[in-house]
């Protein structure tokens, strides 16, 4: 529809004034975009870069754009292949989008259910129950996840063939990294008192 | 390279250092990579903004009815990829009017024809949605069809009109043959062997089917061109409705003889008796469209007394139907032989992304069937359900003609999520395979069925019969007055039909004493073909009335707000907006859209309607 002249502005717009701690830009064609999300101050993906992939649909704006994290991330509302339970991703009634929203509303909301989860609306049912009933463990893990898939150690690399890797990583070893991380973050806990 | 700056400006932001270097390193290479790609990319997004400014200018120089007629049907296309010469014709066209384009679109129809075997029906109906317009023929046996598609690209509105003509008498190319009109059992077993004899392709006599297919193409143009207006049609059809139902009634009847005469006055009893249900469907506030079948059915109940002066009443009481043109004559023509005809069954069939609110459903399919034969009149009704499928199936038979109602109600609320995409034109697909399935078994069903006939007390089914032929010649004249109608052809209206059927099915399940045979003849031989949305929490829009009522004005320089946001355009002048009660404001091309699938105000997602409003508004 008007996808293509609406999507010109919002990415002028996100290139001028972008939201603080987000990046968006083209990945190649019009409708296929990338964005970055910086791990918010006092949340455990602090200091860690989140890669998205936006695919923009041919109906845009009347439908919301696909969205996905192409970075793991521990989150009660990411699974482990980057889709988002969020509201405003998804067409009424079930969900919130609305043309009037954007790009740009779109990634500062994701920020925001990164900031704050919302376990009652689980994608991911053992982390959110991690994080309800075991915060602590959940910050931990998510911290662990955040410096090992989105530290900035790992910028020295570059990007592309990171997203590549994350992409092929993310379905297989983030299950098996789960579980890894729940024992090592036991194990941690032992230790703790000795540290 | 408006996209290119944007894209480095992006990566000049503050806080991403030296990721920032690496990023633009990376897209470097990309793009001497494909540097070509990326420029002709570039030039053709250039193009396409081109086009869109073009299209918002067309638009907004529109006047309003200009504008409603193009978006009634789907004429507008998208912006940035229609040209502005073509939305001018497309606005010629339609102006000119239903005549020049039901030639237009038949010729081009015509250059697309193709004769092949008959089994490719079904690989065909694989990729009509794919290649839009086309116009197919071929026969198998001495079973002969043609197909109409139209797609609509914008709407994903899908119609299709087929025809099938099946000669009883196999290997006989002379249609004078099958004059008289033949006994009942052999019908059958003819049917039977037509199936089975199908390694003799047989040339089907031009003159009965050629005029038949042109019909069904024509009246589904007329059909689709009558739709605009369709909110003063619906307004009409409650009173006015019964006067020219009546007159239908009246009009299929004179030419019935005293035979098919008989059995309709005994049914009068049952008749009245579905009245009574089905008005109270009625007052369920349920649609319109069941309304319409009310009536129809109210027809029957009233008019059986008086039939006889109607009986003898001569052929010019049958009311030219309207806007049927030059279909009807063909049809006419057809019917001045009414046993000559092979059996023929006209199936039309419409998929049409049903605007949500406008009707109960979101998406419905429906086709009408017609088959003929000699066999005895004859109502029954089944209804079936299982596993969120619910079927019914009626049939009635009069003066050797049937007439098959068979309803579907399928909940494809996963589909329509994502819009009328190609999960749906899958299940398209699958009912169409079903129906081509259906006319396979066709004679096997016919056989079976009257099998059956004497287990099922028909007498007391008289519902469809009003609609449904009254022999020979009244039958196709009664066809095209329903098709001219432009009514049925409506998914609401189907939709209320067939719900009305199926109130038919089950008030008459406890008459009928069939169990639930093989469902898929059933489902094959459908006359309306259903796929109907029956949750309710999807996503309503509004009507295109409902739409219209909103107020609209023109943009004035003055104005505080000055952006869309739809379409994060600024308003320019002359530009047509259009305020929701909430006093948001949008372009009406914008909000129209957003509007046609969902009822909130898209800023404050308050309801454009208030609640309640809109059942008594539809």
């Amino acid at each position: 529809m008007q996808r293509a002249s609406r999507l010109t502005k919002e990415l002028s717009l996100l290139a001028t004034e972008p939201p603080p701690g987000i990046t968006c830009w083209q990945n190649g064609r019009l409708d296929d975009l990338r964005a970055q999300i910086l791990g918010g101050v006092d949340t455990p993906y602090e200091k860690g870069i989140f890669n998205l992939e936006i695919i923009v649909p041919e109906r845009y704006p009347f439908e919301p754009p696909k969205i996905r994290f192409l970075t793991p991330i521990y989150h009660p509302n990411i699974d482990s292949a980057g889709r988002i339970c969020l509201d405003v991703l998804k067409l009424p009634p079930k969900g919130a989008w609305r043309p009037s929203l954007n790009i740009s509303t779109l990634l500062t909301s994701i920020q925001l259910l990164m900031a704050e989860p919302n376990p009652d609306d689980p994608l991911m049912a053992n982390i959110s129950t991690e994080y309800k009933y075991n915060k602590q463990l959940f910050l931990l893990n998510a911290r662990e996840w955040t410096e090992k898939y989105a530290g900035q150690m790992r910028v020295s690399k570059p990007l592309e063939e990171k997203i590549i890797q994350n992409k092929t990583s993310t379905c297989s070893e983030s299950t098996v990294q789960k579980r890894k991380g729940v024992d090592i973050s036991r194990k941690e806990k032992k230790s703790r008192p000795d540290s | 390279m408006l996209y290119f700056t944007a894209l480095m400006k992006g990566l000049f932001s503050p806080f991403l250092g030296t990721f920032l270097l690496i990023k633009m390193e990376s897209s470097d290479s990309s793009d001497k990579g494909s540097i070509d790609q990326s420029e002709a990319q570039r030039q053709s997004q250039l193009d396409r903004l081109d086009r869109e400014e073009a299209f918002y200018q067309f638009v907004n120089n529109l006047s309003e009815e200009d504008y409603r007629l193009m978006r009634d049907n789907n004429l507008l296309g998208t912006p940035g990829e229609i040209t502005e010469e073509e939305l001018l014709r497309r606005l010629h066209q339609v102006k000119e009017g239903p005549p020049q384009q039901n030639s237009d679109e038949n010729r081009g129809a015509e250059s697309a024809e193709d004769v092949s075997n008959g089994d490719s029906i079904i690989d065909w109906l694989n990729s009509v949605r794919q290649t839009g317009n086309t116009t197919r023929s071929g026969q198998r046996g001495n079973q002969s069809w043609r197909a109409v598609s139209r797609t609509n690209p914008n709407s994903g509105d899908f119609r299709f009109s087929l025809e099938i003509n099946v000669n009883r008498n196999n290997g006989n190319t002379n249609p004078e043959t099958e004059n008289e009109p033949s006994v009942e059992p052999s019908n059958g077993e003819d049917l039977e062997n037509s199936q089975s004899d199908s390694e003799i392709p047989r040339s089907e006599s031009p003159s009965v089917r050629q005029p038949g297919s042109e019909r069904s193409s024509a009246e589904e143009l007329t059909a689709e061109e009558a739709s605009p207006p369709r909110g003063q049609r619906r307004a009409r059809s409650r009173s006015p409705e019964q006067r020219r139902t009546r007159a239908r009634t009246d009009r299929s009847r004179s030419p019935i003889n005293a035979v098919s005469e008989a059995p309709r006055r005994s049914h009068h009893n049952t008749s009245s008796q579905t009245l009574d249900h089905s008005s109270a469907s009625e007052a369920e506030g349920s649609s319109r469209t069941r309304q319409h079948v009310t009536l129809r059915q109210h027809t029957v109940g009233t008019e059986v007394p008086s039939e006889n002066a109607v009986l003898f009443s001569p052929p010019e009481t049958r009311p030219a139907p309207q806007a049927a043109g030059s279909s009807e004559t063909s049809g006419t023509s057809e019917s001045t032989a009414p046993g000559q005809r092979p059996p023929t069954i006209v199936l039309d069939l419409q998929v049409r992304r049903v605007r949500p609110g406008e009707y109960r459903q979101r998406d419905s399919i429906a086709n009408r069937t017609r088959s003929r034969s000699q066999t005895p009149n004859n109502t029954v009704t089944y209804e079936s359900e299982r596993g969120g499928f619910r079927r019914t199936f009626s049939r009635s038979e009069r003066a050797g003609v049937r007439t098959y109602v068979s309803t579907i109600r399928i909940p494809i609320r996963r589909i329509l999520n994502t819009g009328l995409s190609e999960t749906t034109s899958v299940a398209i697909q699958t009912m169409l395979r079903q129906i081509m399935t259906g006319f396979g078994e066709l004679s096997y069903f016919m056989y079976s069925d009257s099998d059956a006939d004497p287990s099922g007390p028909a007498p007391s089914q008289n519902v469809e019969t009003s609609e449904p032929q009254s022999g020979g010649g009244g039958a196709s004249g009664n066809e095209n007055a329903d098709v001219s109608s432009g009514e049925v052809y409506e998914g609401g209206h189907e939709a209320g039909s067939t719900s009305g059927a199926r109130r038919e099915g089950r008030n008459m399940r406890g008459s009928v004493t069939f169990e639930e045979s093989g469902s898929l003849p059933f489902l094959s031989l459908a006359q309306f073909f259903l796929l109907n949305e029956d949750d309710d929490d999807q996503p309503r829009g509004l009507t295109k009335e409902q739409i219209d009522n909103l107020a609209m004005r023109n943009f004035g320089e003055s104005d505080a707000l000055k952006t869309c946001s739809v379409c994060i355009t600024e308003y320019t002048e002359g530009n047509k907006l259009r305020k929701l009660p909430c006093s948001h404001e949008y372009h009406v091309h914008c909000i129209d859209r957003w509007l046609s699938e969902n009822s909130t105000c898209p800023i404050c997602r308050r309801a454009v309607l208030a609640s309640g409003n809109r059942e008594s508004v539809v």
